[in-house]
C-alpha cells in the first residue's frame, strides 16, 4: 500500500501564453506551479488555501490527470499520475465549483447515472446510492427535474453528488460551495466530514478561497500564493504561529492620510491591513506585543483620528495569510 | 408625432446603429482569428471550390464535358451566387446559437440597451464578406477554367450591383426569420441555415430551370425571392445565355426586379412579425439563456 | 417540484460499491452510457427530424433534378439517393462524434470523461451509436422516399454481399471518425471549421454523387482511403444493374480493402486516440476554452 495518498515532488508546472494577433510572435511564460511538495495522508481532509491565480486548480488538474506537470512529479495512491494515468483514475473523482457539466435535457437522475455508468458501478446499485445521496445534500425532490431547468445552486448540488457517487479513494473539491447558499454550504460541509469519517481509507483534497470553510474542515491546510506553498499544517497550528502575536481589530473616524504602509512603519505593529469604509476605516493590526496598543492608540489621536470600537480577536488563517503574503487575499484579488 | 415619440423613434435608429456596427465588428473578430491567414485562405478557397467541382464533375460525366453548351454557365453561376444563401441566411442565425450555447453572452445582449435584429443582422456581416470572397473565387475559377461566358465589358454592372444588394438584404431578412425560430430550438439546430439552404437549392432554379420540377412544385419555386434574384444576377453578367431558359423568359429586368422587391418587402414584415412572436416566447419560456447540447 | 423519491437501502457513507466493471464490461456501459443522451435528446426535442430528415431530402432531391436536367440515365439518380442516404452517416460521424469533442470540452464533460477510468474510444462511439437512430431514419427516409418518388429501382445481387460491404464501411468509418476525433482533443475553435471544411471534398472526392470510376485512376484510388468511396461504389455495383460497368474495382476486392481499412482505422484510433490524450494533457488543451 502506497505510504501517501498524495505526494508531490517539487513539481511544478509552466504555461506558455499565446499573445493576441499583433503579440503571436512573443511567447510569454506564466509559472503556475513552482517546487510544490506535499504528502497527505489516507484518510485527511486536506485543504489548499490561497487567493484567484495562486495555482490551486492547476495543482488539481494534475493530479486529476488532465495536466502534465514541468517539473517533478506527482503521485496519487502511489501512482504516477503523468506515467501511470489509467491507474489513478479508477481511484478518483473530481468536482469543480460553477461546473456545467452533464446534459440539460437530462434530469438529474440520468446525468448521475450515465457518469456512474463511466465508473462501471452496477445500474441497480448506482440508482441507490443516487437517491440516498441526493437525500443526503437535499436534492431529492428534484430527482426527475432536467438539469437545464435546475438553478446554479441546485445544479452545483447535482455534481456535489456526482463526485461521491463513484465512491472514490481520493477526491478532489475544487472550491465545491461555490454558487451555494450558506445553508448549503453548511450542509455540504457536514456530508464531507460524514463521509470521510466513515471509511478512513479515504482521502479529500479541497480547494477554497473560503477561510472558514478550511478552518472548519481541514485536517491541514497548505497556504499557496503565486504557484508556491508557503505553509503546511493544521490550521491550530498555522495559527499558532501568531499567537505570541496581539491582534486587534480598530474601528475609526476617517484616516486623514495615514495608510498601511505608514502604520508598519511603526516597529509596534507588524502587519496593518486597511479598510476604508463610510464614514471611517476599519483596521487590522497585529502588534509585536499587547502592550504596543497603547503606543498606536496614541499615534492616531495625535493625528486626530478617533478610535470607534477596539477588539482584540484570537488568529484566523487570514491572519496567516497575510503574515505570509503581506496582504490579505480580498487585497489581492482587488489589485488584479 | 410627440417631441417624446420623435426622440424615442431617434433612440431607437441610433442603438440600431450602434448594435449593428458593434455587431458586425465583433462577427469579423470571431470569424476571421480562429486561424493563420494562409489556413483561413484555403479554407476560403476549398470549400466553395469543392462544393461547386461536385456538380462540374456531374455534368461533366453525363455530358461528356460539354461546358460550352447554355445549361453549364446556368447552373455554375446559379450555384456560385448560391453560397451566399448559406452564407448570409447562416450568419445571422448562427449567431443565436452562438452567443447562447458557447459564448453564452445572449442573456447579456437581451439584458443591454441594443437592438436584437439589428445585432443579428451586424453578425452577419462577416459570413457576407467570406461568402463574397468564396464567390468571386468560384466565378473566377469558372471564367478561367472552364470558359463561363462573362465579359466584364458586356456585363450589365449597375443592374448586377443592385440585384445583389437586394438579394443580400432579402437573405438577411431571411436570416432574421430563421435566427428568430431558432430562439426557440435547442443546440443541434446550428444546422438550420445550411439544411434550408440545401432545401430550397431544390425551389430556386439555382441549378436546373425551375421547368425541370413537377409542374405541382413549381409555384413554390416561384414564391421564393430567390428565384427572381438568381435570374437576375445571370442575366445582368450572361445576358443572352440566362434568357435562353423559358421559366423567366416572359419577365423584363425591371419586373424581375419589381418582383424582388417586392418579396424582398413581404419577407422583410414576415421576419419582423415572427421575431417579435419568438423573441416574446422566448422569454416566456426562459430559452434564451439555455443550453442544450446532448 | 417532483414528490420526493423514497430513500434506498443503502448506507453510502459507509458502504463500498461493489464490483465494478473494468475491461470489457466497462467499455459496453460507457458505450451505453453516453449513447443514452442521445437517445434520450431526440426523444425529448423531436425538432431534429424537420432538420435531419426532410431538408436532407429535399436537398438530395435538388441532385436528382440536376441530372434529370443534363438527360442522365435513370441509375444515376439512383446513385444520387444512395450517396444522399450515406451523407448521413458521414455527417454523423463529422458532426456527431468526431467535432463534438468541442462542444464537451466547452461544456466541461470532456475533463470527467478523461478522468473517469473508460476508454475514449467508447465514449466516441457511444455518441455515434446514439446518434445512430436519426441517422438510420435519414438514411432510410431518403432511400425509401427516393424510390418513391423517383421511382429508383434497385435490383440486389447479392443480400450478404450488400450486408457485409455496409458494415466494413461503417466500422472503417466510424474508425476513421475516432481517429480524427483525437484532433480535437488539441484544437478548439479551429477544429469546427476544420469539420466544416471537411464535408464537400469529401462529398467530391468519395464520389457521392456520380461513380468514382470518373476520376483518373490514381484519384480514385486515393480517394478510396476514405471507407464510403469503396463502401457506396461497391453497394452501387450490388444494387443497380449498371452498377458493374461504372464500378472502380470488383465487388470482392472493395470489401477486401474495406477490411484492412477496418483494421487499419480501428488500431490507429486506439494509437492516435491515446497519443493525442496524452499529447493534450502535456500541453494542457484538455480544459481550455479557447472561444
Amino acid at each position: 500500500m502506497a505510504p501517501f495518498a498524495i505526494e508531490t515532488e517539487k513539481l511544478g508546472r509552466i504555461y506558455k501564453i499565446r499573445g493576441n494577433k499583433k503579440e503571436r510572435k512573443i511567447r510569454k511564460e506564466l509559472v503556475a506551479l513552482a517546487d510544490v511538495d506535499l504528502q497527505i495522508q489516507q484518510g485527511e481532509l486536506f485543504g489548499l488555501l490561497g487567493p484567484n491565480g495562486a495555482g490551486k486548480t492547476t495543482l488539481i488538474k494534475i493530479l486529476t490527470t488532465l495536466l502534465a506537470p514541468t517539473s517533478g512529479r506527482a503521485l496519487v495512491s502511489g501512482y504516477d499520475v503523468a506515467e501511470a494515468p489509467q491507474l489513478v483514475r479508477p481511484l478518483i473523482n473530481m468536482v469543480s465549483g460553477g461546473e456545467s457539466s452533464g446534459y440539460g435535457l437530462l434530469t438529474v437522475r440520468e446525468n448521475l447515472w450515465m457518469f456512474s455508468q463511466f465508473y462501471g458501478l452496477p445500474s441497480k446499485e448506482a440508482n441507490q446510492r443516487i437517491v440516498e445521496l441526493l437525500h443526503q445534500v437535499g436534492l431529492a425532490d428534484r430527482i426527475h427535474t432536467k438539469s437545464s431547468d435546475l438553478s446554479t445552486g441546485l445544479r452545483q448540488k447535482m455534481n456535489i453528488v456526482r463526485g461521491f457517487l463513484t465512491d472514490p479513494r481520493v477526491l478532489f473539491l475544487d472550491e465545491p460551495t461555490l454558487g451555494l447558499d450558506v445553508s448549503a454550504s453548511r450542509d455540504v460541509r457536514k456530508f464531507i466530514r460524514g463521509w470521510l469519517d466513515a471509511d478512513k481509507s479515504r482521502t479529500l483534497l479541497l480547494t477554497t478561497h473560503y477561510m472558514v470553510e478550511a478552518e472548519e474542515l481541514c485536517d491541514r491546510v497548505a497556504i499557496i500564493n503565486q504557484g508556491r506553498v508557503l505553509a503546511c499544517d493544521s490550521p491550530e497550528v498555522l495559527k499558532r504561529r501568531l499567537q505570541r502575536d496581539a491582534i486587534f481589530v480598530i474601528e475609526t473616524s476617517p484616516l486623514n492620510g495615514l495608510s498601511a504602509p505608514k502604520l508598519e512603519a511603526l516597529h509596534e505593529v507588524r502587519k496593518a491591513t486597511v479598510t476604508e469604509k463610510e464614514g471611517g476605516a476599519l483596521l487590522n493590526l497585529i502588534l509585536v506585543e499587547e502592550s504596543a496598543l497603547a503606543a498606536v492608540i496614541n499615534i492616531l489621536t495625535q493625528k486626530d483620528i478617533k478610535v470607534m470600537h477596539l477588539t482584540k480577536r484570537e488568529p484566523t488563517l487570514e491572519d496567516v495569510f497575510v503574515d505570509l503574503v503581506g496582504r490579505s487575499m480580498a487585497e489581492m484579488e482587488q489589485s488584479e | 408625432m410627440t417631441a417624446l415619440q420623435h426622440i424615442s423613434t431617434n433612440r431607437r435608429w441610433v442603438e440600431g446603429w450602434r448594435s449593428f456596427k458593434m455587431a458586425a465588428w465583433l462577427g469579423w473578430q470571431i470569424e476571421s482569428n480562429w486561424a493563420d491567414p494562409l489556413l483561413f485562405f484555403i479554407y476560403s478557397v476549398v470549400k466553395p471550390l469543392a462544393s461547386t467541382a461536385i456538380l462540374v464533375v456531374m455534368y461533366g460525366i453525363i455530358t461528356n464535358s460539354n461546358f460550352s453548351d447554355p445549361l453549364f454557365p446556368y447552373i455554375y453561376l446559379g450555384n456560385a451566387f448560391y453560397m451566399y444563401v448559406g452564407a448570409v441566411m447562416g450568419g445571422v442565425s448562427w449567431a443565436v446559437i452562438d452567443d447562447r450555447e458557447h459564448y453564452k453572452t445572449l442573456k447579456y445582449l437581451y439584458v443591454a440597451p441594443i437592438r436584437i435584429p439589428a445585432y443579428l443582422l451586424g453578425r452577419g456581416v462577416a459570413r457576407f464578406l467570406t461568402g463574397s470572397l468564396s464567390v468571386l473565387i468560384t466565378v473566377l475559377a469558372g471564367v478561367l477554367f472552364l470558359k463561363i461566358p462573362i465579359n466584364p465589358l458586356q456585363a450589365n454592372w449597375p443592374l448586377f450591383l443592385l440585384s445583389l444588394l437586394i438579394g443580400v438584404v432579402m437573405l438577411a431578412m431571411m436570416g432574421l426569420l430563421l435566427g428568430s425560430v431558432t430562439l426557440l430550438l435547442v443546440h443541434h439546430s446550428w444546422g438550420i441555415a445550411e439544411g434550408l439552404a440545401g432545401a430550397l437549392y431544390l425551389f430556386s432554379g439555382a441549378i436546373f430551370p425551375l421547368d425541370v420540377l413537377p409542374a405541382w412544385l413549381r409555384p413554390v419555386g416561384f414564391l421564393m425571392p430567390i428565384t427572381y434574384w438568381l435570374e437576375l444576377l445571370r442575366r445582368s453578367l450572361v445576358g443572352d445565355i440566362a434568357q435562353a431558359f423559358p421559366t423567366l423568359v416572359g419577365f423584363s429586368n425591371l419586373e424581375l426586379l419589381a418582383i424582388l422587391i417586392g418579396l424582398t418587402l413581404i419577407f422583410g414584415c414576415i421576419s419582423v412579425f415572427v421575431f417579435r412572436w419568438c423573441d416574446h416566447q422566448a422569454r416566456e419560456r426562459g430559452t434564451i439563456d439555455m443550453t442544450s447540447h446532448y | 417540484m417532483n414528490s420526493p423519491v423514497p430513500r434506498g437501502q443503502i448506507n453510502v457513507l459507509a458502504e463500498p460499491v461493489s464490483n465494478k466493471a473494468t475491461g470489457w464490461r466497462l467499455f459496453v456501459k460507457t458505450v451505453i452510457a453516453r449513447a443514452y443522451p442521445r437517445i434520450i435528446g431526440q426523444q425529448r426535442e423531436k425538432s431534429w427530424m424537420f432538420f435531419d430528415i426532410f431538408l436532407p431530402m429535399m436537398a438530395v432531391s435538388a441532385y436528382v433534378f440536376v441530372y434529370r436536367a443534363i438527360g442522365a440515365p435513370e441509375d444515376y439518380v439512383g446513385f444520387v439517393v444512395m450517396g444522399g442516404a450515406m451523407t448521413a452517416f458521414w455527417l454523423n460521424v463529422l458532426w456527431g462524434m468526431s467535432s463534438q469533442l468541442y462542444w464537451e470540452k466547452e461544456n466541461g464533460n470532456l475533463a470527467l470523461y478523461i478522468i473517469a477510468p473508460n476508454q475514449l474510444m467508447a465514449i466516441l462511439l457511444g455518441m455515434a451509436l446514439g446518434g445512430m437512430v436519426a441517422t438510420a431514419l435519414r438514411a432510410v427516409v431518403i432511400i425509401l422516399l427516393g424510390t418513391l418518388l423517383f421511382n429508383v429501382q434497385f435490383v440486389v445481387i447479392s443480400f450478404f454481399q450488400l450486408l457485409a460491404v455496409f458494415l466494413l464501411a461503417m466500422v472503417a468509418l466510424y474508425g476513421m471518425g475516432m481517429m480524427t476525433s483525437s484532433l480535437f482533443l488539441l484544437l478548439s475553435r479551429e477544429a469546427w471549421h476544420i469539420s466544416s471544411l471537411a464535408q464537400e471534398p469529401i462529398y467530391l472526392a468519395s464520389g457521392f454523387y456520380f461513380p468514382i470510376k470518373s476520376f483518373p485512376y490514381w484519384v480514385a484510388a486515393t480517394a478510396s482511403i476514405i471507407p464510403l468511396t469503396l463502401g457506396l461504389d461497391a453497394m452501387r455495383q450490388l444494387v443497380f444493374p449498371t452498377g458493374a460497368t461504372l464500378g472502380f474495382l470488383s465487388v470482392g476486392i472493395e470489401i477486401g480493402i474495406l477490411l484492412v481499412l477496418c483494421v487499419v482505422f480501428l488500431t490507429g484510433a486506439r494509437v492516435l486516440l491515446a497519443h493525442m490524450e496524452k499529447l493534450a494533457i502535456r500541453e494542457g488543451r484538455l480544459t481550455e476554452s479557447r472561444r
